[in-house]
């Protein structure tokens, strides 16, 4: 295996990383149920969909949380993640703006 | 597969600590998980025979409603009426009934003498059953936290822990995993020996662990996420409200039982009524859940789906069915409660859930297991975190299977005393889990590991001889119990060998195995010399 420069390594970070994956991590995944509720197959009333869509919030949430260590440090999830976060919330009030 | 070695290094350690942080709760609810899927049977087991009074014919029903509801005025709230293939029963709640375990709840069940005059029986509700499955739900864990347990909220974190654990699990083992899954090595020590099965179980049933982790973790908190849904859904109503109605209603305009079955016939064809459960029938809440089974669908319940249905107009306020018109969203819903609870395949199903929960259960032990073996020193005296570990993981893992296996075998015999069966249980089980806790603890895990185990195989073997013993020895129409559960005694017989098989392993790896281990015992002189030092294996 190649030697990895020190810097390149990844620093453990448990409870930083951690705090980012619940707290970013939860605002992505409501996120993304937020635009697959509304502009997702059936739109928002359609029925049971309610129930898939809280289903949904965690099965986003748990993998970020699993793969939230493999960022760099937590600056570098940080910054993902919010940069993640800005992309979704536009998408969202994008799709908002023009139904 | 190649992977980085930082971050191998990174997961070995999340791996190692959320699993020791949430393997023991975790080890209790699996294996009490795989209890559940036996629950009526359990709970059959558990009561006299004449507590259920499945006597009544299906078409005498309505005659014994009337004459309850005439002479109990319990009765005229609501009433329960279980349909069984042959024969069937009503009884009332006396104290308690609606949603939640309550365990003074007691219930009444009637029935007609030869001269067809009403003879009724009170006695509590046996929740052995319920009780196991709250042992599932929340660790045995007690408290709420304003209207939901607290153990399912620590439970439900233990699962975020638990995925968390499965996801680098995988990670970890992906460098060798064509190589080593299968190698389930004997010859080189213990150690390798646990790790193999460790990892051989984890990737065999990796799909029915992911799915229980996320579905347990929904389970703990819908409803803080339904909360954090109402700021994405803005003005839009998450659920549709129903209209209140002000109309109310008298039970003696009940229409008879055959018309709800008939009913039921037409709007879910393939399934079989186990049970029309009327209650607030003369208010204008007027209600009857009714239980539906069926073998091999997809099931929101347990074991059964439901349909809230209005008891005069038949209207249908709530149906967990599958219905066309609901597309997509409701089967996908409804799969993921039925994945969890493994009630899609009958009996294959329950069997194979039964023996994925042991293994689940398995899983998080051996995982604790691996961890001591980590931090061993070459020393006879073990660390002081090693040893709360491994007097921990004794106490709480064979004293809480010590707890409902005495449990259960205590149940016929307090059905002689005429005791408030539901307490004793939870006296009974709390009483053992601590004690074996404190016992471990103050023998430390080797000694205690032992003693607990043999104390599990006469705790198991106890429960045949019991139903032995009442099946021959009971004349007493009130105390004989049905002997149809006889799959319950079967499988306590062939864990009290498994338990017996360990507490032999566990005594020869206490005096003949490796020295410089937390499970070695001293060797007391008066032993015959027959101790062997295990070579030292090098990992």
């Amino acid at each position: 295996m190649t030697q990895l420069n020190p810097n390149d390594k990844i620093q453990p970070h448990w409870w930083s990383k951690t705090l980012v994956a619940i707290v970013m991590g939860l605002t992505l995944s409501y996120g993304i149920v937020a635009i697959f509720a509304w502009f997702g197959p059936g739109g928002i009333s359609a029925p049971m969909k309610v129930q898939l869509n809280m289903w949904l919030i965690s099965a986003i949430w748990l993998p970020i949380l699993a793969f939230i260590y493999l960022f760099k440090s937590t600056k570098s999830a940080f910054i993902s993640m919010a940069l993640i976060n800005t992309l979704i919330y536009l998408i969202f009030s994008g799709l908002w703006w023009i139904q | 597969m190649k992977i980085r070695s930082d971050v191998l290094r990174t997961y070995q350690s999340l791996h190692t600590w959320t699993g020791i942080t949430a393997g023991l709760v975790l080890f209790i609810a699996f294996y009490a998980g795989a209890l559940t899927m036996f629950k009526p049977q359990i709970t059959q087991w558990a009561s006299p025979s004449s507590v259920y009074a499945n006597n009544t014919p299906l078409v005498e029903m309505d005659t014994l409603i009337d004459q309850a509801v005439m002479q109990y005025p319990k009765a005229t709230d609501g009433f329960i009426v279980n349909i069984d293939d042959q024969y069937s029963s009503l009884s009332w709640y006396e104290k308690g009934g609606g949603r939640g375990l309550r365990l003074d709840d007691s219930l009444t069940f009637a029935q007609r003498d030869d001269k067809g005059n009403l003879v009724t029986q009170t006695s509590d509700k046996n929740a052995l059953g319920a009780l196991i499955d709250k042992l599932h739900r929340t660790g045995g864990i007690p408290g709420t936290l304003g209207h939901e347990d607290i153990g399912v909220l620590i439970i439900g974190v233990a699962c975020a822990l638990y995925f968390i654990a499965l996801v680098s699990g995988v990670i970890i083992l992906l460098p060798t995993l064509v190589k080593h899954l299968l190698a389930l090595r004997t010859h080189k020590g213990n150690k390798r020996f646990w790790l193999d099965s460790h990892n051989l179980v984890g990737v065999f049933s990796l799909p029915f662990h992911i799915i229980i982790a996320w579905t347990a973790c929904v389970f703990a908190f819908h409803d803080p996420f339904y909360g954090g849904l109402t700021l994405v859904y803005g003005d839009q109503p998450l659920f549709e409200s129903q209209p209140k109605s002000t109309i109310s209603y008298n039970v003696n305009s009940l229409p008879v039982i055959q018309d709800y079955l008939d009913h039921i016939k037409v709007v879910a064809p393939n399934y079989q009524v186990r049970s029309l459960e009327f209650s607030q029938l003369s208010t204008t809440t007027p209600s009857l859940a009714i239980q539906l089974a069926s073998e091999g669908a997809m099931k929101r319940g347990a074991v059964t789906d439901i349909i809230f249905m209005h008891p005069y107009t038949f209207n249908i306020d709530y149906s967990s069915l599958n219905k066309v018109e609901e597309g997509v969203f409701g089967p996908l819903v409804n799969s993921f409660f039925s994945l969890h609870f493994g009630n899609y395949a009958g009996n294959y199903g329950r069997w194979m859930y039964f023996i994925l929960g042991l293994l689940g259960a398995f899983l998080f032990y051996s995982g604790n297991l691996l961890w001591l073996e980590k931090r061993r020193e070459k020393q006879p005296q073990q660390r002081r975190s090693v040893r709360f570990m491994a007097s921990l993981t004794i106490g709480v893992c064979l004293g809480s299977m010590l707890g409902v296996a005495t449990t259960l075998s205590a149940s016929k015999w307090l059905y002689l005393f005429a005791v408030p069966i539901n307490q004793f249980y939870l006296i009974c089980y709390y009483g053992l889990f601590f004690a074996a806790i404190g016992y471990s603890f103050y023998r430390g895990g080797a000694g205690a590991a032992i003693t607990l185990l043999h104390a599990l195989t006469i705790a198991c073997l106890s429960i045949p001889l019991t139903t032995l013993i009442f099946s021959v020895m009971t004349n007493n129409a009130t105390h004989s119990f049905d002997n149809n559960t006889i799959i319950v005694d079967v499988m306590a017989l062939f864990f009290a060998m498994i338990f017996f098989i360990a507490a032999k392993k566990a005594k020869y790896r206490a005096f003949n195995g490796e020295r410089n281990s937390i499970w070695a015992l001293e060797v007391k002189d008066s032993l015959p010399k027959q101790i062997v030092l295990a070579p030292d294996f090098k990992d």
